[in-house]
Formats: C-alpha cells, structure tokens, sequence
C-alpha cells in the first residue's frame, strides 16, 4: 500500500533516501509516475513553499527538500519523459546579460522541475539575442528572467523588447524576479508576473497556465 | 567644534558621538569616478571628494586570481573556486573551490602572509595615515564559505546534512582571515570592513537558529580578535536583518552597513531599535533615488537620513551599497554635498 503522505514527509524534512525509498515502493506496486509527483512529491513541494512563505523554513530546508525531490525524480524522469506532454508545462530561464548570480534562479529550477514543469536553463549572464533565439526555436510556455542586481535590471526591459521587436512576444508568458525587483517594477515593464522568490515562482507559473 | 580630519570623524561616529559633521565615504565605480575627474586615480578622486575614509575589498586589491578564459573573463580565485570578473571589475563566484568533503581533506589554503598582498594598503598609509580613515575589506567567513569556497547549495546542504563540513571551512577560512586583518592592522588599517550578505530582500537566508550556530561564531571572532588590536569593525549585509539584527549587534560589531532600504530597513527605525548601540552606515538609494532620481530628490533624501539617524551621533551617511556604475554622477556630487550641508553638528534639522 503506498504511504503518499510518507512521501509528502519525506519531502518537507529533506530526507532523500525515504523518498527515493518510497517512490521506487510505488513504481514497484504499478502506481503511474505522475500520480506519485501529483500525490506524493507535489504537495511536500508546496508545503515546502509555504514553509518558507511563513518563516519558518529557510534557504538550507528549501535546497535538502528540492534535494528529496530530484533523487525521487531520478527515478520518475524516465518514465514522464516518454510522454509528448509535460505537466505542467514548458518553462524557459536564465539570468539576464550582465549578471552572473544564480542561486535564486538556480531555487526557481529546483521549484519549477519538482513541480512537474520541463525546465530549460540557459545558464547566467544570457545575451538578449540568445534568449529570442530560444524563444523562437523552442514551444515553451513561459519564459523566466532573473536580475540580481540593480545595475542588470534594465536588461530585462530590453529582453522584453527584444522579443517585442522580433514578433515573439505573444508566444510566450514572461515572469520576471530576483532581489532587487518588485510587482510594480515587473508590471512597468511589461512582464506579464512577478515572483518574489522560488516557491512563489512555481504558483505564479501555474496561474499563468491556468493549472493552479 | 573643532575641525576633525576625516579620521577623526569616522572614528567618533564608530563611537556614537557628535563628530564636527556627519561623515562620508564610498566606493565608487570608476565610471562615476571618470565623469567627475576624468583622468584621476581613485586616490585623487578621495581627495577632490574630500570622503573622510577610503574602503577597499580583499577580493579585488589581496587575493590572488589565475587566467582561465580571458575571452570571458573567468579565473581561478586563490581559494579554488571559478569567479568572472563583471563589468565593475567585481569578481562573481561561478563554482566552488571544495566540490566534495574529501577535497578538504588534501586543501592548502592560501598564504595570507605574503607580502604583495599587501602593497595596496601600504599605498593608501603612506597618502592619507592619520588623515582619513584607512577601511579595509575582510569577506565574511559566511559569505566567503557559501561563494567561494563551497558553493551555496553545497553551503547550504551542509548546515542541514553535515554541519561538521561546514565547521571545517570555517575554521579554514577564519585562520586566513584572522593573520589577514593582523597584518592590515599591524600596517596601518584604521577600519575593518567585513563584507557579505546575512540576508535576502525578504528575510534572513537562514534560520536564526542556524545564524546563532554557524554565522554569528566566526565573525565574533574576527571582531574580536581586531578589537584586542584596538580596530573598530562595521559589518555590511543586504537585506532584511530585523529577525537577526540582535544576533549580528550581538557579535560586537561598530558598525553596521548598509540598513538597506530596498528589504524594508527604515534608518529611522533601526536608529530607535539599535542605534544606541551601534554606529548606521547608509542608506541613500542607490536603486532609486541615486540612480534615477533628481538632484533635488538625492539632496533631500540624504538630509532626511541625516535627520532620522544622525542626532547623537553614530551615522556614516553614504549611500544603501555602493555608488556603482547605473549612478547619476550628479546625484553622487548631490549626496556628497547635502551630507556637508545638513550633517553639520548639532543638526537642527526638525
């Protein structure tokens, strides 16, 4: 019998080797891999976020609970991969030209993959022509932008731009954050959301495909 | 009151006393620097400021770097780890220097003694000992821990899995840093100057109990270990510190930099809350005002710093990080010149 709860534990107290242990019990039982993420690692997931949302979890109870998660993953990813479909959806990221910080956006990848999104990481410091080329090439749902610094901050206005001018615009949602942003900011620019951190990255992303 | 040199004025404010004005120094990018004095050293430009300290980081001016890709910018840092040095010449950690505990296990760790390390220094005693305080830059162990050394996720990881690693990097970094601030001491720096973050916009990156337990230990060490040399310390995070501000006041340091506007910190406030205590750096925008700002809206936000945080004493009036490179010229000339007209004491400013 598969202790879905267990998992969902095992999750918020970061102990990976239970939910590995776990989720290979429940492959073993012939339980399909997305009803264990969407009933088992999902909601550790989101009890993780607002855990972290309330105070009462920090930076280090946030990376071993998304650490739980990838090893589970590890042996999902096979399996959900075969399917055409992801998800949740197909989400596009990196760090804007000029900044080379990327623990906040390395937190929203974590967030993102563990709650069922495809994520593709174009890495840090992204050139604006790199982040239309793969908005062009790929069929991605949303693009995130990440600015760490205040200086870089004008650098995602021009990447929306950019993607404006290209005629790409309308192909993709765009959500933007990092520590120096806000809502008002985000919205000034034209980014259709902001998040203010990693757990509120993978609710924000869900509104904006409606399958929150 | 007397006229005091710029020394002189940090070091009463360190103290939470009256100095004869409210004072001020920076760092500058060299954009801004060149638009106000092209053609100056940042020595020169000081002294045409007339700043009352000059800072500077270890990062840039005592650590050691090796070419990895000069097309990008990558090098090796003298921990170990990859850094990029970004447009303002800061070098950002890419990856860590201990990838595995085993790693520590073979480390040797930089020599702190080595005698270029320190020429920089020596510089700046020789133009300006005596005269204007010499602030010299000492990365937090926390900080230097988590970025360079084992990375963040590797950082964090080890606090929760395997905190007897992150003892380890400590005890590592802390010896360099201790031997480090007593030779700038032993050759004439004034002002120890630790730096790095404790804090997100939000909140503290980690609990407080995890604060209490790896963070606060080391840099009271540190603190300590420069105030039996008779040096004053000021320790700068961003970020939201109100959950843990008692922990960091808690470790004796003199100073505490930049009360950052962008996460919420109100001068007022922290002046009411811990003032008494310990000597405000900051915290004129430099995501707003001094970037985008009017001349007029930098003048009165720095007299309205002044006015919330300086009566008594215990404010050096600069900006909420650092005056980098998306800073109006003008807005920095501003600020300077609003901290000398209403940071004279006593302040009426009511």
């Amino acid at each position: 019998m598969v202790d879905f709860a267990a998992m969902t534990q095992a999750v918020i107290r970061g102990d990976s080797d239970a939910a590995f242990e776990l989720t290979q019990r429940a492959l073993s039982e012939g339980i399909p891999a997305k009803r264990i993420l969407e009933e088992g690692l999902v909601p550790g997931l989101r009890n993780v976020g607002d855990l972290f949302e309330t105070g009462e979890y920090f930076l280090p109870e946030l990376i071993v609970s998304g650490d739980a998660v990838s090893k589970a993953l590890e042996l999902l990813e096979p399996i959900l991969g075969k399917s055409d479909v992801p998800l949740m959806g197909k989400y596009l990221i990196g760090t804007v030209k000029g900044d080379v910080h990327d623990l906040g956006k390395n937190i929203v990848v974590m967030m993102l993959k563990g709650n069922g999104w495809e994520v593709t990481d174009l890495g840090v410091d992204v050139s604006i022509e790199a982040v239309c080329s793969a908005v062009a090439e790929g069929d991605y749902h949303i693009l995130g932008l990440s600015s760490l610094l205040t200086m870089t901050m004008p650098n995602v206005k021009k990447t929306i731009d950019a993607l404006k001018a290209a005629g790409l615009r309308d192909r993709i949602k765009v959500m933007v954050g990092g520590a120096p942003t806000t809502a008002e900011w985000a919205q000034k620019i034209g980014a259709d959301a902001y998040a203010k951190d990693g757990p509120t990255a993978a609710k924000v992303a869900a509104q904006l495909v409606g399958k929150s | 009151m007397a006229k005091m040199t710029g020394l002189q004025r940090v070091l009463t404010a360190l103290n939470i006393q009256e100095p004869d004005v409210v004072p001020h120094f920076e760092r500058v990018a060299k954009t801004v620097r060149e638009a106000i004095l092209p053609g100056g050293t940042e020595e020169e430009f000081i002294e045409h400021m007339d700043m009352d300290g000059i800072r500077f980081a270890d990062r840039t001016q005592s650590w050691s770097y090796t070419q990895v890709d000069a097309s990008k910018h990558i090098q090796r840092d003298q921990w170990g780890g990859m850094v990029r040095f970004t447009t303002e010449d800061n070098p950002i950690c890419m990856a860590p220097a201990i990838k595995t505990e085993k790693d520590l296990d073979t480390y040797t760790a930089p020599d702190p003694d080595e005698p270029w390390r320190y020429e920089y220094l020596q510089r700046l005693v020789k133009r300006f000992k005596g005269e204007r305080a010499i602030v010299v830059g000492a990365t937090d162990i926390f900080a230097l821990g988590r970025e360079n050394f084992l990375g963040d996720v590797g950082y964090f990881r080890a606090m929760v899995k395997n905190p007897d690693l992150i003892d380890r990097a400590n005890a590592i970094i802390l010896d360099y840093q201790l031997r480090y601030v007593k030779n700038c001491i032993e050759l004439g720096a004034d002002i120890i100057w630790i730096n790095g973050d404790w804090a997100m916009t939000e909140k503290p990156m980690v609990s407080r109990r995890f604060t209490e337990r790896f963070l606060a230990p080391p840099l009271k060490r540190l603190v300590d270990f420069a105030h039996s040399l008779g040096t004053p310390c000021i320790k700068h995070t961003d970020g939201n510190i109100w959950p843990i501000y008692d922990v960091i006041i808690g470790t004796g340091v003199d100073g505490l930099h930049p009360i950052d506007p962008m996460a919420g910190m109100d001068i007022g406030e922290a002046k009411e809350k811990f003032g008494h205590s310990v000597c405000l750096c900051g915290n004129v925008s430099c995501a707003f005002s001094l970037v985008s700002g009017s001349v007029e809206d930098v003048r009165q936000e720095t007299r309205e710093v002044i006015r919330k945080a300086g009566k008594g004493g215990g404010l050096i009036c600069m900006s909420s990080n650092s005056v980098h490179s998306g800073v109006k010229p003008d807005n920095y000339v501003a600020m300077v010149k609003a901290i000398r007209e209403f940071g004279r004491y006593p302040l009426s400013l009511d």
